[in-house]
């Protein structure tokens, strides 16, 4: 088997693949890129079992045929060269590989193609269509909040709830919580939770492209086709946690305040927090916000005032600024809506502008208990 | 800078202080011999006055030894609240007038005055300090001052009652030599006996031998109590900082293997200090449960957590860890509770596992016990328990 192929566009494509591959693998295929060649057309796999993307290209070759080869060393060499033309010869007995530059020659030896895991037949699969864009989006604003706790697997994923004719994205640690719908968009109704990874590897790949994404669900698989990329994976294996009926619906005290004037101050005045709790407390009262924060430790103390409009009783409560910031990051409206209730209720975050009609951002925050 | 020798140290140490705060209550106690300690006949002499000690009693002694010494003492019952009262009014005057100061314990401070000389002399500031923490308690309180903390102690201890001691540099040496080996800090009754069966009773004695000859004797520890005898002591002065650690114990007034009382006892002292945390504004990361059985074979176990200072999770684990812990069919003499790797802050209310009635209910339990007294809300199964709010032997609560 022989074909040709540029090298910074094997790279590329290699690349993006790259964050499938896990450092340490069960079974030594997975350590490979998988190269399949069919009608002058290869395509690109990397599999941990779990999650498995592919990716196509247009080639020159005479022949058909796949072969395993081993990642490292092929990013590697890929990463030093400039960019040219690359001839690999393959020895289909001995999967001896040999690769031709401008500079010379290297080989290495290869796996048999056919033992690479199979990416499994999705049946009876429902499916919807999205903007890039929008998934992009969907993504990126829900992904920081999942969490990291080993003993709840299903919050370290983003769940997804799909109905005819709208889709939500959540996720939660237990602390913060966002909550992204859309409602230009759905599909036959069904919930599944994607974990991290796959999730992370979308957010590189959709990047800035502007088209269409097919999704693809059964309840153990879901199946991401856009350009020329397909990511498919295992899904999270529980139930999410009920998290409409711990979002208050009632919140009565209502604060309308600058985003960028509240996250600079907060930023600021952690820095005086406690660095294990990093707590901060807001007073508001009258229109005006008083972020205060202090480290008995270290006798560290800070406070700042900022105007703002509130109605509601005065009121104190206390959050980890770290969740705060997070969330007021991850916003990009010019003012923002905090809505609460008491010193010991979830802090709801809204963005006050809505640039995109079909979005709707909700985004939640616990306290920390004061000793009143 | 200044080297280690150029250092100016003193200690300060409030004189019978627990004595001294009662008798700021009531004056009756005035002139008489007083303990402070628990009456019943398990409890410790926890401090007691001048008059006490002419009889032969000291702290730590049994009190039932005590009574036999000194049947006319008056006793008095240890209230900690007063007492850690009086301690941060005088480390706040403390912390308003020196640079560097270790609190090490409550009635105990150690200043680093290095470079205050430029003003009037460090001894006669310290003795200002010393005047305007009297002024203001109206405790009695001495200080010993020297290049070193070690020095300073023992001085301190020669300028007791209610006095004052400074040692020039140079003259450590000397100043420590004429004293009894028992004077230098780290000497208790047993290297004390020791050393007097070799003949060695004054720190000159001491001073004189070679040190291997103590490392042989005494290990690693030898060499440092040589180092302390010979007035060498290179520790610097750590600021105070907030305690790290709460913890609680309780022995019982006769062993025990009744494990229902055992639970609810250790419930009880889980509650309270999870309720303190609270007061404070802490979260722990780390809890302990300690036993001691009969024959006093004392075993531990802890565990790391998630930050906390909620009752449902905190007794969830201490009673789990003293199932772990106690494996022997053996009567028990002691149980206790400690947090550790405390932080400042308050509990991070959990979205899905806490409701609003439970935060609600630790909030109003707490206000009850801020406005009525600690005791007054309790768990069921704490309660009729015996209240115990002091600790005798350490003087912390209990």
């Amino acid at each position: 088997m022989k074909f040709i192929v540029t090298s910074t566009a094997l790279l590329k494509q290699l690349q993006m693949l790259s964050g499938v591959l896990n450092s340490s693998n069960t079974l030594p295929i997975l350590d490979n890129y998988l190269f399949d060649i069919k009608n002058k057309e290869l395509t690109l796999s990397a599999s941990d079992l779990e999650t498995a993307m592919t990716t196509r290209m247009a080639i020159e070759a005479k022949e058909e045929g796949v072969i395993a080869i081993p990642a490292k060393l092929l990013l590697d060499i890929l990463k030093g060269l400039p960019e040219q033309p690359l001839t690999f010869s393959i020895d289909n007995k001995t999967l001896g590989i040999e690769i031709s530059s401008d500079y010379g020659k290297y080989k290495l030896t290869g796996f048999n193609g056919d033992e690479f895991p199979k990416v499994p037949v999705m049946e009876n699969t429902k499916s919807l269509v999205l903007q890039t864009d929008a998934l992009s989006r969907a993504i990126n604003k829900t992904f920081f909040a999942t969490g990291n706790d080993d003993m709840r697997p299903v919050m370290g994923g983003v769940f997804f709830e799909i109905n005819e004719d709208n889709l939500r994205l959540v996720a939660t640690d237990s602390h913060k919580l966002v909550r992204y719908g859309r409602n230009d968009s759905g599909g036959e109704a069904a919930s599944f939770i994607v974990p991290k990874k796959p999730l992370n590897l979308m957010r590189g790949s959709l990047g800035s492209l502007k088209t269409e994404v097919k999704i693809e669900y059964t309840h153990n698989n879901a199946k991401f086709t856009f350009d020329n990329v397909m990511l498919m994976c295992r899904l999270i294996d529980g139930k999410y946690p009920n998290y409409e009926a711990v979002i208050p619906v009632e919140n009565p005290f209502k604060l309308t305040i600058d985003r960028l004037d509240l996250l600079n101050s907060i930023k600021r005045v952690s820095i005086f927090a406690n660095k294990t709790t990093h707590q901060v407390r807001l007073k508001m009262g009258g229109s005006e916000l008083h972020i205060s924060a202090e480290d008995l430790d270290f006798a560290n103390e800070a406070q700042e005032r900022l105007t703002c409009t509130y109605t509601g009783d005065d009121m104190e409560i206390a959050f980890n600024s770290r969740f705060v910031q997070e969330l007021l990051t991850n916003l990009d409206s010019e003012n923002i809506y905090i809505e609460m209730r008491a010193p010991n209720r979830a802090g709801i975050i809204r963005p006050v502008e809505n640039n995109d009609a079909a979005e709707d951002i909700l985004m939640l925050v616990m306290p920390v208990m004061l000793n009143s | 800078m200044h080297g280690l020798d150029d250092r100016t140290i003193v200690h300060m140490d409030l004189d019978t202080f627990f004595v001294s705060v009662s008798r700021l209550q009531n004056s009756v106690l005035n002139n008489r011999p007083v303990l402070v300690g628990s009456s019943s006949d398990r409890g410790v002499v926890a401090s007691c006055s001048y008059e006490a000690r002419k009889f032969g009693v000291h702290s730590a002694m049994p009190m039932k030894l005590a009574k036999r010494l000194c049947p006319e003492a008056v006793i008095v019952r240890g209230d900690y609240e007063q007492y850690s009262y009086y301690s941060n009014i005088i480390t706040e005057i403390i912390n308003e007038n020196t640079p560097v100061y270790e609190k090490t314990s409550i009635d105990e401070f150690y200043l680093d005055l290095t470079g205050m000389d430029r003003f009037f002399g460090c001894y006669q500031w310290a003795t200002e300090l010393r005047d305007k923490i009297q002024n203001e308690t109206g405790l009695p309180i001495s200080f010993g001052m020297s290049k070193n903390k070690t020095v300073s102690k023992v001085a301190t201890g020669e300028a007791k009652p209610n006095g004052k001691k400074e040692v020039k540099r140079g003259t450590e040496k000397t100043f420590l030599g004429a004293l009894h080996v028992n004077k230098i800090p780290m000497i208790g009754e047993k290297t004390s006996h020791l050393l007097r069966t070799m003949g060695v009773e004054k720190v000159k004695t001491l001073q004189e031998m070679p040190v291997e000859l103590i490392e042989n004797l005494l290990g690693q520890n030898g060499v440092l109590i040589w180092k302390k005898a010979n007035g060498i002591d290179t520790s610097p002065v750590i600021p105070y900082s907030e305690r790290k650690s709460i913890s609680t114990e309780e022995t019982f007034e006769s062993d025990t293997t009744d494990i229902v009382q055992l639970r609810s006892v250790l419930i009880a002292m889980t509650e309270k200090l999870c309720f303190q945390m609270r007061k404070e504004e802490k979260l722990t990361s780390c809890i302990t449960v300690k036993i001691r059985y009969s024959n006093f074979d004392t075993h531990t176990q802890q565990e790391r957590i998630a930050y906390t200072s909620c009752d449902h999770t905190l007794i969830k684990k201490s009673v789990a860890l003293f199932e772990k812990l106690y494996q022997r069919r053996m009567l028990i003499r002691l149980v206790g509770v400690r947090f550790s790797h405390l932080v400042q802050g308050g509990y991070q209310i959990n979205l899905f596992e806490d409701s609003e009635e439970m935060i609600k209910l630790y909030q109003a339990m707490d206000r009850m016990r801020k406005k009525f007294g600690e005791d007054k809300v309790q768990r069921a199964v704490a309660a009729g328990l015996r209240k115990r709010t002091f600790n005798p032997f350490n003087g912390k609560n209990s």
